[in-house]
């Protein structure tokens, strides 16, 4: 189920919340563990038993480790036993078919045959937060969890299950156990949401329809021009796309109680390529420098091995994202600028006027969606020299038709993706801010649902990862 | 109360009034068998199995069967459009909004091999059946009235396009295309359907008449009669662009005493109309043309003169009734529906002529075609 659907808008959260705040408080987490099944469940009932396989797994050895803490090499198998586990199940539902496809290419194991295996939505997520479970507690960073439905509520929770935010145990153990509801959290989760929506269903899917154009454009008529327009449109999309879902996964856990971390923090702002990757996909960025960056020594030990840690931890995050070799190079891509501007480009950049490092990161950051975005080789490799002049010609009148079309649309997108929109909303005295908001809250309720009821536009980015 | 919780609280009610308003409204408005703006059927509530449960049919249909049902739907569409609209957006659904509510279909490079497949098959028949084949493509209305479109709308140019088709085609080609371009400015397509207009196929009769070498009748001969002036077409369903003017259809062809018209849209003889008039309650009024989509249609003119075949899809409707006076019998086939053998068909009932008569986006996209190159 999406959030940005008829199906959960006007069923499934009405009922959900009537259920959670109509049950007595020690109800609540069987009715929370319930509903979040029913979520995951709903377009592929079978994968149900992966999400309770999970629960029972890592509870079981979040257990063992409490028991075994005494004996710190016994402890450190079953950790190691539950990230195999787990890196396990997404390696077996993510990536088998991959390997399978490449290593059929190799002579000796051509008889190879793909699987099939359809991807269970959102395991790369929660396998990376089961976990991270085991891991803290290990770290004495959180308690063990003793009641499985608590724990089940942390592995299944509905708001961040298929996208994220991902939630590290630590960060949300205590609620578990409690958490706060009050009249001013819930209508900062409606905020949330609204906003999350409008990014989602205003913006993301409108302006995916131009990159739609161009990701199927034939060679011969992409022009310089043309290539530039079409990644912007995609590089503004993912951004929306993600950002507005991760917008209605904190609206809908303040909702009921919970408190997530933030995901993204206007990441297009950015100076340098570094502070990029502290801006975007945050929970990401957090969770593989805690459990892979600085366990394998992070900047610690000496030059040399931090650029290999750089390396390792972003080809495996390029590699996350997708089971294909153009995610992999992705990373890659990062790991060399981010080593370059730790060698020396960062204290540069610094240095340079503002424009120049805005541009430079922004540059770079959409050649960079260009890799991310078109999953066959060639055709990537085509579209970026077509970016570097190297397509068929500079411009043509289609680019101009599409350019004009989607001014209006790229000027508000522009500006949506700094932080003026909110400075403006701020500096309004405040009644008028309180008419403000509930009067955008309706505007965006009204017009978010017609484009939804009109849904033969409504793909989900995120949904393969 | 302070101010600020009482803001924080109209926030909260606002949002659940919502989304439970509607929950409530949803379950308690009856559903809708059928969309008249959207000119489809709308999903009806699934039957629940566990079989579709985990097949996941159940699931995909229940959302659609929602949405499609939702409170006012068709006030919704209309609330989207209009935001596009108000976006300076000038398509939708790969659907133009041109000058004067006209909405134009964007033609998208076509397929080689799909070109190549066609139109060998249509050269192959030429060269095969011995009798005189004509052959004509109609553009359509996004390439005549191309200065309708917005500013530098692209749509694959289709004069090139049917220049390339009729190099190879091996029949005695038609130009269609300067015959429509020559009289532009008229009301020779519809604005918001695919298809041309009576009007529109006169001026291709006339084309086909000079390559045929008979004496078309005069325009001003004809007693034109408008029969509806609530036309919405193809276009408008499937653009979702509303706020357009509805088409008026005009018949310029009268019936007469002495026409037989045999149609076998149900796959067997029934006798047919040259206009069916109940069509003109419906959504596809263009239907009306001798009753819309079938395989076969077989026409006794009561004229004296050849017998005529013509492999066509539904651009022909219109232009038919003009051929009546110079043909004693005319056959239509439209291979989409007719897979029997061509030349068997023309050998059996005496053929002399044969058109192929096909508007140019659908001749370069139709899977059907290849069946004229069979033996």
């Amino acid at each position: 189920m999406v959030f940005s659907s008829i199906l959960f808008m006007f069923i499934y959260l009405p009922v959900v919340l009537a259920l959670y705040y109509l049950s007595p408080l020690k109800w609540r987490c069987i009715v929370l563990f319930v509903v979040n099944l029913i979520f995951y469940g709903w377009g592929e009932p079978i994968y149900v038993s992966l999400m309770i396989f999970s629960t029972v797994v890592d509870y079981v050895h979040g257990m063992l480790v409490e028991k075994y803490r005494a004996n710190d090499r016994l402890a450190r198998k079953i950790v190691l036993s539950s990230v195999l586990i787990n890196l396990g199940l997404l390696f077996f539902f993510k990536y088998i078919d991959f390997f399978i496809a490449n290593l059929a290419l190799i002579q000796a194991f051509s008889s190879l045959k793909p699987l099939g295996v359809s991807l269970p939505i959102g395991i790369s997520f929660y396998t990376f937060q089961t976990m991270s479970y085991t891991i803290d507690v290990y770290r004495n960073d959180a308690p063990v969890q003793k009641n499985i439905l608590k724990f089940g509520d942390y592995v299944s929770l509905f708001p961040q299950l298929i996208a994220g935010p991902i939630v590290r145990y630590k960060d949300v153990a205590e609620q578990l156990n409690e958490r706060e509801h009050s009249v001013e959290k819930f209508a900062s989760g409606v905020r949330r949401f609204i906003v999350g929506l409008a990014k989602k269903v205003l913006l993301a899917n409108n302006i995916g329809m131009l990159w739609d154009v161009y990701k199927v454009m034939p060679a011969e008529e992409l022009t310089t021009l043309g290539a530039w327009l079409g990644i912007i449109a995609f590089s503004f999309q993912i951004y929306f796309d993600f950002s507005g879902y991760s917008d209605m996964a904190i609206g809908l856990g303040r909702m009921i109680g919970f408190e997530f971390l933030e995901n993204f923090n206007y990441p297009y702002i950015s100076k340098s390529i570094t502070e990029f990757w502290r801006r975007w996909h945050i929970s990401l960025g957090t969770w593989f420098r805690e459990y892979v960056y600085i366990p394998l020594g992070g900047n610690r030990k000496g030059t040399l091995r931090t650029f290999l840690n750089i390396f390792i931890v972003w080809a495996i995050t390029g590699f996350w994202h997708g089971a294909s070799w153009n995610y992999l190079l992705w990373g890659i891509y990062y790991a060399i600028l981010l080593m370059i501007e730790k060698a020396f480009l960062l204290d540069w950049l610094k240095k340079a006027p503002a424009i120049v490092s805005h541009l430079y990161t922004l540059v770079l950051v959409v050649i960079g969606w260009a890799l991310f975005a078109i999953e066959d080789l060639g055709s990537c490799i085509t579209y970026i020299s077509a970016m570097l002049g190297g397509g068929a010609g500079f411009t043509n009148s289609t680019v101009s038709y599409y350019f004009m079309g989607y001014l209006p649309s790229l000027i508000i997108m522009a500006f949506a993706s700094t932080p003026l929109g909110v400075k403006l909303l701020n500096r309004l005295p405040v009644k008028s801010r309180q008419i403000a908001i509930p009067v955008l809250i309706a505007f965006t309720l009204l017009i978010s649902t017609a484009y939804l009821v009109d849904a033969t536009y409504n793909p989900f980015l995120y949904f393969r990862f | 109360m302070s101010k600020q919780k009482i803001s924080n609280l109209i926030q909260v009610i606002l949002f659940l009034a919502f989304i439970g308003g509607f929950f409530v409204i949803n379950l308690i408005t009856p559903d809708r068998a059928f969309s008249e703006k959207e000119n489809r059927m709308l999903e009806q509530a699934p039957r629940f199995s566990f079989d579709s449960l985990f097949s996941g049919k159940f699931t995909s249909t229940f959302e659609t069967y929602i949405t499609d049902q939702f409170a006012g739907r068709d006030k919704w569409i209309g609330l989207k459009s209009f935001s596009e609209l108000a976006l300076q957006k000038k398509e939708n659904n790969g659907v133009y909004l041109g000058e004067g509510g006209t909405l134009l279909t964007r033609l998208d490079r076509p397929d080689e091999n799909r070109l190549e497949t066609n139109i060998s098959a249509v050269k192959k028949f030429a060269g095969d059946i011995g009798i005189p084949v004509y052959f004509s493509l109609i553009p359509s209305s996004t390439e005549i009235w191309a200065d309708k479109l917005p500013k530098n709308a692209p749509s694959y140019g289709q004069l090139e396009l049917i220049e390339d088709l009729y190099s190879g085609s091996g029949a005695v080609n038609i130009d269609t295309y300067s015959a429509l371009y020559g009289h532009k400015d008229e009301y020779i397509y519809f604005r918001t359907d695919h298809h041309w207009t009576p009007l529109g196929a006169y001026y291709g009769y006339r084309a086909l008449a000079e390559a045929m070498g008979f004496e078309p009748r005069p325009l001003e001969s004809f007693t034109p009669a408008t029969v509806s002036e609530d036309f919405f077409g193809t276009t408008y369903s499937s653009s979702g662009i509303r706020n357009v003017k509805p088409d008026t259809i005009v018949t310029f062809v009268e019936d007469y005493e002495g026409l037989t018209i045999t149609n076998y849209t149900t796959g067997s003889a029934e006798e047919g109309v040259l206009y069916d008039y109940s069509k003109l309650e419906t959504k596809d009024k263009y239907s009306m043309f001798l009753g819309g989509n079938t395989p076969l249609i077989q026409i006794k003119t009561g004229h004296e003169g050849p017998k005529l075949l013509i492999l066509r899809d539904s651009y022909a409707d219109v232009l038919i009734p003009f051929l009546f006076e110079h043909f004693s019998e005319i056959h239509a086939v439209d291979l989409r529906y007719n897979k029997s053998s061509i030349k068997d068909y023309i050998a059996e009932n005496g053929i002399d002529e044969v058109v192929i008569s096909y508007g140019v986006t659908n001749f370069v996209s139709d899977a059907n075609i290849f069946l004229l190159g069979r033996q």
